[in-house]
Order: C-alpha cells, then sequence, then structure tokens
C-alpha cells in the first residue's frame, strides 16, 4: 500500500486553527535524496506544513509516512520520529547558553544517550562539515547570523536525520551573509540528503532543487522541475508570484 | 477574587478543625516528672520581672521564682523564650507547660488557660516626663493625654475597655523601654505600666517621674497552666504555699523591686 | 561590657544564618516547581498555581508560622520551632520565588521549547536542559534580593522562641536600655549578611554570564 521507494508521505493534511484554515487536503510524496522547494506567498501554510510534518504541531487530519511507517498514528513516540526529521529554523534558534559545540553535542549526549567523547568528536565533524570548527567553543551570541544558521544545521545533520526541513533559513540573514548558507544546503544537496526547504531564494531553487512547490492559500497549486515551473508555469498565479518575486529580488536571481 | 475567598474559608475551617479535635488535656505533672524537666515561657524583656543579664542568663523575680518551685517539684527549669503574645498560645497548644512572665488573671486568658493561685500582687503606674505640666490626681484623668502602653497587658486592655480611651490617643508599644523612650522624646505624655517595673524604668533611663500608683489594671499575678491540668496546679499552688510561709517570696521582692 | 553585649547578640547570627539556609532552598524548590506547573502545566494546574501564590503572598508571614507551629504541629506533624518557623518562612518565599522563576522562564522565550524538541528532546528534558539553566541565569538577580528579605524575615522565628539576632536585641535593649547600642549591633550584623549573600550572588551571576559579543 505505501510505496517504500518514499521516504516521507503525507496523505491529505489539513491545518485549521479555530476558524482559519492553515492548509487543506495537501498531499506531498518524497523521494530519498531529493531537494524539494517550496515557494509561495507569506501566510500560506509553508511553515505550518513543515512544523506539523515533524510533530512539533499536531494536524486536523491526514496521515504522515516516515519510511513507510505512518507516524501520525496512535501510540508513536513524537520525541522518536523528530530525532529522525531534522529541522532548521527562520530564527536559527540556538540554546543560547552553549557553545557551538555544545549545541550539536546536546542532543547526541541527552536524547541519543552517546558517551561524551563520541558525541564530541561526532559534533566536531558536524562542525567541519559547516566550516565552523574554529568557532566550536563560541557562544552564539559571538557568532553572526550565518554561523549561527550553520551550527543550527550541524546541530539537526549530526542526529543523522532521515529528512531535513528548512523553515525560512536564510530571511531573517544580512544579505552578505546568505551565501554561507546556502553554500552549506547546496553541498547537503549534493550529497543527496533528502530535503524539503521554504525559501524565497529563486536563485537556490531553480539551481539546487530537483522538484518545486509552489504553495498559495493552503494549497499546493503547481508543482514540477524547475524548468518547467520557471519556464512553462501552467497556472496564472504561480505566473504572477514568480514575476513579483523575481522584481523584488532583481531580474537575475542570484 | 471569588476563588481566592473560597480558598481562605477552606483554610480557616481546617484549622478550626484542628482546634476542635485537639486531644484532652491530660496532666503534665507526670510528663514533667518522667522527663525530669519543666518547659517555663517567658517574655524576657520585661526587667525585673524577667530579663536577660549582660552575659545573656535569664534573670529576674519570675526567674528566680520557677527555679526555686522546679527545685522543690524535683524537676530541672527548661525556659523558652517568646514573645509576651505567643505564649498564652504556647500553654494553650502545649509547647510549654506553664508560663511565668507577670500575668495577670484576665476572664479572656481564663477561657483558654488556667491560673495558679497569686504569687506577687503589682500596682499599676503612671508614667510621665519631669516636664510634664498637666495634672493628674485620678485615674481617669489621663484619657485627655497621649497614653502609652505595652501591647496586649492588662493596662493596655484597661485602657482600652475600661478607660476606654480614644484610639487617636492610644499609642502601643512591643516593649514597654520603647514606650518609655517615647515619653523621654514627647512623642506621649503619660505611660501606663507595673508599678515596679515602671520605677525601674524611671530610673534607668531618667527624666522621668511617677505620678501616681494604685491598683487598676490587674492586680495579682498568676502563673499561666494549662486548662484543665489540676494536678499541675495543685502541684505548683503547693510550692507557691510554701515559699509563701518560709518569707522566700518577700526575700525576692527584696532583691528585685527595692533598690 | 560591650564586647559581651555585641556578642550575645552574634551569637544568634547562628540561627539567622540557619533559618535561612533552611527556607531559601525550600522556597527555591517549591517555586521552581510552581513555576513550571504555571508555564508548563495544563490550565488547571496553572490556575492551582496561580492561587498558592496569591494566598501565600496574602498571608502574613507571622500567621502562617503560628498555624504551622501552634495549630499544625504536633497533630499533624512534630515539628520544632525552629524547623516550623523555617518551613512557613520557605512557604511564603516559595510563593515570591515562584514569580521570580516563572518571569525567568517566560523571558526564555518558546523558540527555545521549539528547537530543543526538533532535536527530539522530551519536554522534560528540554525543561531542564535548555529551559532551566538559562532561566536560572536570569533570575540571580531578583533572586538575590530575594535571599535578602528571607534573610531578614527569618527574625520571625522569634515569635515561637527560636532566639536569633533580633530577639537577642531586644532583650539586651530591654535589660540595659540602650536600644541604639542593641539594635545599632543587630542592624550591623544584618548588613553584614546581606551584603555578603548579594556580593556573593553577583559574583555568581558573573562568573555565569553568557559572553554576549565577540571578544
Amino acid at each position: 500500500m505505501i510505496n517504500p521507494t518514499y521516504i516521507l508521505q503525507a496523505k491529505n493534511l489539513t491545518k485549521i486553527y479555530g476558524e482559519n484554515v492553515i492548509f487543506q487536503d495537501v498531499s506531498l510524496d518524497v523521494h530519498k535524496g531529493e531537494t524539494i522547494v517550496i515557494i509561495g506567498p507569506s501566510g500560506t501554510g509553508k511553515s505550518t506544513l513543515l512544523r506539523c510534518l515533524n510533530l512539533l504541531t499536531p494536524l486536523n487530519s491526514g496521515q504522515i509516512f516516515l519510511e513507510g511507517q505512518e507516524i501520525t498514528a496512535q501510540g508513536v513516540d513524537a520525541d522518536q520520529v523528530r530525532q529522525k526529521i531534522g529541522m532548521v529554523f527562520q530564527n536559527f534558534l540556538l540554546f543560547n547558553h552553549l557553545t557551538a559545540l555544545g549545541n550539536v553535542m546536546i542532543g547526541l549526549t541527552k536524547v541519543k544517550k552517546m558517551p561524551t567523547e563520541k558525541a564530541r568528536q561526532k559534533a566536531l565533524y558536524e562542525l567541519e562539515r559547516v566550516g565552523l570548527l574554529d568557532r566550536a567553543d563560541h557562544y552564539p551570541a559571538q557568532l553572526s547570523g550565518g554561523q549561527q544558521q550553520r551550527v543550527a544545521i550541524a546541530r539537526a545533520l549530526a542526529m543523522d536525520p532521515l529528512v531535513m526541513l528548512f523553515d525560512e533559513p536564510t530571511s531573517a540573514l544580512d544579505p552578505e551573509l546568505i551565501g554561507e548558507v546556502l553554500g552549506v544546503m547546496e553541498q547537503l544537496a549534493r550529497e543527496h540528503m533528502t530535503m524539503l526547504v521554504v525559501t524565497h531564494e529563486m536563485g537556490f531553487a531553480r539551481e539546487v532543487a530537483d522538484r518545486i512547490i509552489f504553495m498559495e492559500k493552503g494549497r499546493i497549486v503547481e508543482q514540477g522541475s524547475p524548468e518547467d515551473l520557471f519556464e512553462r508555469p501552467q497556472h496564472a498565479r504561480t505566473r504572477e508570484f514568480l514575476g513579483k518575486i523575481s522584481e523584488l529580488y532583481g531580474k537575475k536571481a542570484k | 477574587m471569588k476563588k481566592f475567598f473560597w480558598l481562605v474559608s477552606l483554610f480557616l475551617l481546617i484549622s478550626l478543625l484542628f482546634a476542635a479535635c485537639a486531644q484532652k488535656p491530660q496532666s503534665h505533672l507526670e510528663k514533667i516528672k518522667q522527663a525530669g524537666v519543666i518547659k517555663v515561657g517567658t517574655s524576657a524583656d520585661y526587667p525585673p520581672f524577667e530579663y536577660v543579664d549582660e552575659s545573656g542568663n535569664k534573670a529576674g523575680f519570675d526567674i528566680e521564682l520557677m527555679e526555686e518551685i522546679g527545685k522543690r517539684l524535683g524537676v530541672k527549669v527548661e525556659w523558652v523564650d517568646m514573645p509576651f503574645d505567643s505564649l498564652i498560645a504556647g500553654v494553650q497548644e502545649g509547647k510549654i507547660d506553664c508560663s511565668i512572665s507577670a500575668f495577670n488573671y484576665t476572664e479572656e486568658r481564663d477561657k483558654v488557660v488556667d491560673f495558679s493561685e497569686a504569687y506577687f500582687t503589682a500596682e499599676d503606674a503612671f508614667l510621665v516626663a519631669e516636664t510634664f505640666s498637666g495634672s493628674i490626681t485620678k485615674p481617669e484623668d489621663v484619657a485627655q493625654y497621649k497614653v502609652g502602653v505595652q501591647s496586649g497587658t492588662t493596662q493596655d486592655d484597661w485602657l482600652t475597655n475600661v478607660l476606654q480611651i480614644p484610639e487617636q490617643n492610644l499609642s502601643r508599644y512591643d516593649r514597654a523601654d520603647q514606650a518609655a523612650l517615647d515619653l523621654k522624646s514627647g512623642r506621649i505624655q503619660v505611660m501606663m505600666a507595673d508599678a515596679i517595673p515602671a520605677k525601674a524604668l524611671a530610673q534607668k533611663i531618667g527624666g522621668l517621674k511617677i505620678v501616681y500608683t494604685g491598683v487598676l489594671s490587674s492586680g495579682p499575678m498568676n502563673i499561666v497552666l494549662p486548662e484543665g491540668d489540676a494536678e499541675l496546679a495543685k502541684a505548683i499552688n503547693d510550692v507557691l504555699k510554701q515559699l509563701q510561709q518560709e518569707g522566700f517570696i518577700d526575700q525576692l521582692a527584696q532583691k528585685y523591686f527595692t533598690e | 561590657m560591650v564586647s559581651q553585649f555585641f556578642s550575645y547578640i552574634l551569637q544568634g547570627t547562628s540561627v539567622t544564618v540557619a533559618v535561612t539556609l533552611v527556607a531559601l532552598p525550600l522556597g527555591l524548590l517549591i517555586g521552581l516547581l510552581l513555576a513550571l506547573f504555571y508555564n508548563y502545566g495544563g490550565f488547571w494546574v496553572s490556575r492551582l498555581a496561580a492561587v498558592y501564590s496569591l494566598v501565600m503572598r496574602g498571608v502574613p508571614p507571622i500567621a502562617l508560622l503560628f498555624i504551622l507551629y501552634f495549630l499544625l504541629s504536633g497533630r499533624l506533624i512534630n515539628l520544632s520551632p525552629f524547623w516550623a518557623g523555617s518551613i512557613s518562612l520557605g512557604i511564603i518565599s516559595s510563593a515570591y520565588q515562584m514569580e521570580i522563576l516563572r518571569g525567568a522562564l517566560q523571558a526564555v522565550g518558546e523558540g527555545q521549547m521549539t528547537a530543543a524538541r526538533a532535536v527530539g528532546m522530551s519536554r522534560l528534558q528540554a525543561i531542564r536542559y535548555i529551559i532551566i539553566p538559562q532561566a536560572i541565569r536570569l533570575a540571580i538577580p531578583p533572586w538575590s534580593n530575594e535571599a535578602s528579605i528571607v534573610l531578614k524575615d527569618s527574625s520571625l522565628v522569634y515569635a515561637l522562641g527560636v532566639p536569633e539576632i533580633l530577639r537577642r536585641a531586644q532583650q539586651l535593649s530591654a535589660t540595659t536600655q540602650q536600644p541604639f547600642l542593641a539594635f545599632g549591633a543587630a542592624a550591623l550584623i544584618y548588613f553584614i549578611l546581606v551584603f555578603l549573600v548579594n556580593r556573593g550572588l553577583d559574583l555568581l551571576a558573573e562568573k555565569t554570564k553568557l559572553p554576549s559579543a565577540t571578544a
């Protein structure tokens, strides 16, 4: 019944806050190693969708499957599920009282119960991966926004997740710091990490994404390869949105 | 706010419940004899009846009297120093076996504790500054002045309930010496206290004089005993009678009350 | 005579310090639990914590002291005056410490909790490893203030006959008619104690302070 080639599957997800329908009947199949970029106007439920996918926010209805196992079923330990789904937030959300190294280590020692020395080695490896080995003993307040976000990525990677969710990872950054974070994400894509990225960075979307999903008003309007979506959008709303975005971010994205 | 009210009510109700189901008083005498110790409460801030001397030991008329009573009962006295206002509650709740602290009989106190036979009769005195220009010939005269008194004493009771002095003319103090100092500085014009300590206060502080002495508020002093404990009362009353007959108490009075 | 005098009052210091050492940690423990209940408990648990705080901050400490010692002790539990007094003060202080900690927990922010959950931590793990370490740091300065208050409120145990600094000063004031000397000595001792506590906590705050920018 469940296709095992999909690492993450969402079926008919609906989220309602009081009277507000955040998104409705959203279905999504994610292949292993695929990079999906979700675009769309603000307030269309993209961020909430990501939060629902790793069970930070409860759904009203729908099912989510991770490696064929339903994680929305009764009795599933949500904390266990979240270990397998990494998440990177718009405003970094590093643990302020811990160094860069401490931030990456704490999930390993406290959640995975890894011995301290082993966790240290693993954390140092992840920091090296994001190019911040020399900042290991710096506290978040001593790091630039771009560096903080890279530590946050390392923190998520350390847990060896099956999927990484990025919730507008660059929108809180000064323009000159965006590149270093996108660079790390591109590298992850090349390493075939499965990623779901909500972003307004069209250059990144065009160059890195395997598939682009355009969402509006809580629904998936259109999805396809970057070429299809950027060159031959099927829906008027998609064209309109892409037009506006390129106006905003400059004709030649990237 | 409503919830708050209910919670407080519940709280009070529980407190009352505990008060109501207090165990039937049984004689402390046996317990005291067994332990070889009698726990006696006093408020050691009322010289010359009870106070702490400069090396930190308890001393005074009541103290020495009680030590003698203890000796005659064949037990050691263990002193528990508490503020005067806590003493009755202490006896009532069995935290101390009895209390000697220049207590006078009052009806209200009698409702919750018992009293021994009188061991000494106290007179009241009105104390004024030497510069005082008013006149006090009879006790009622003090009602027109600003009067100070130690809170919770029989003098306080007399001024409030018998004389019914206007509240704004009455200042209540935790301790007698505070009142005496205010008297000297002119914040109050008259101070009412037991005559003997009043005399002592006047001498120590200076610039004060006694304008009236007489038995007004209290009269005899008694030891405060647990309610309904006839055995302990009899034992202590017997010793008091002995001490009276032997002249021990007169000697003590001589020692502490005449300079 | 003056030195004898001073040493008698000074002997009360150990009582004052002991009462504070019981009341303050007890208040911290209860206060922290209640603050957690308030912030992370459900609707009713949080309400209960709020009512507790409201009631305990409304009760005069001396009333609680009397209720615990004269009414409850000997019936429910057997408490010496020292313990009854220290526990009462701890209970009162817990309400104030709850308010301090609840503010500190809120100041840490929702985001830290979200991030901790996203790494796979349970709520309890997140509170323990992420929220509390940060909240405690924020709470030290106001907590230092509460520590001074408890230190001074510890004098209330004299009502139960525990001879601490203030009671001894009262006795000597009555005996010697030298209230300025007696209460002056008491005030000096309190000042030194409060000063030491505040300095100590300042140092702790300094030591645990997180670096704010690149050096």
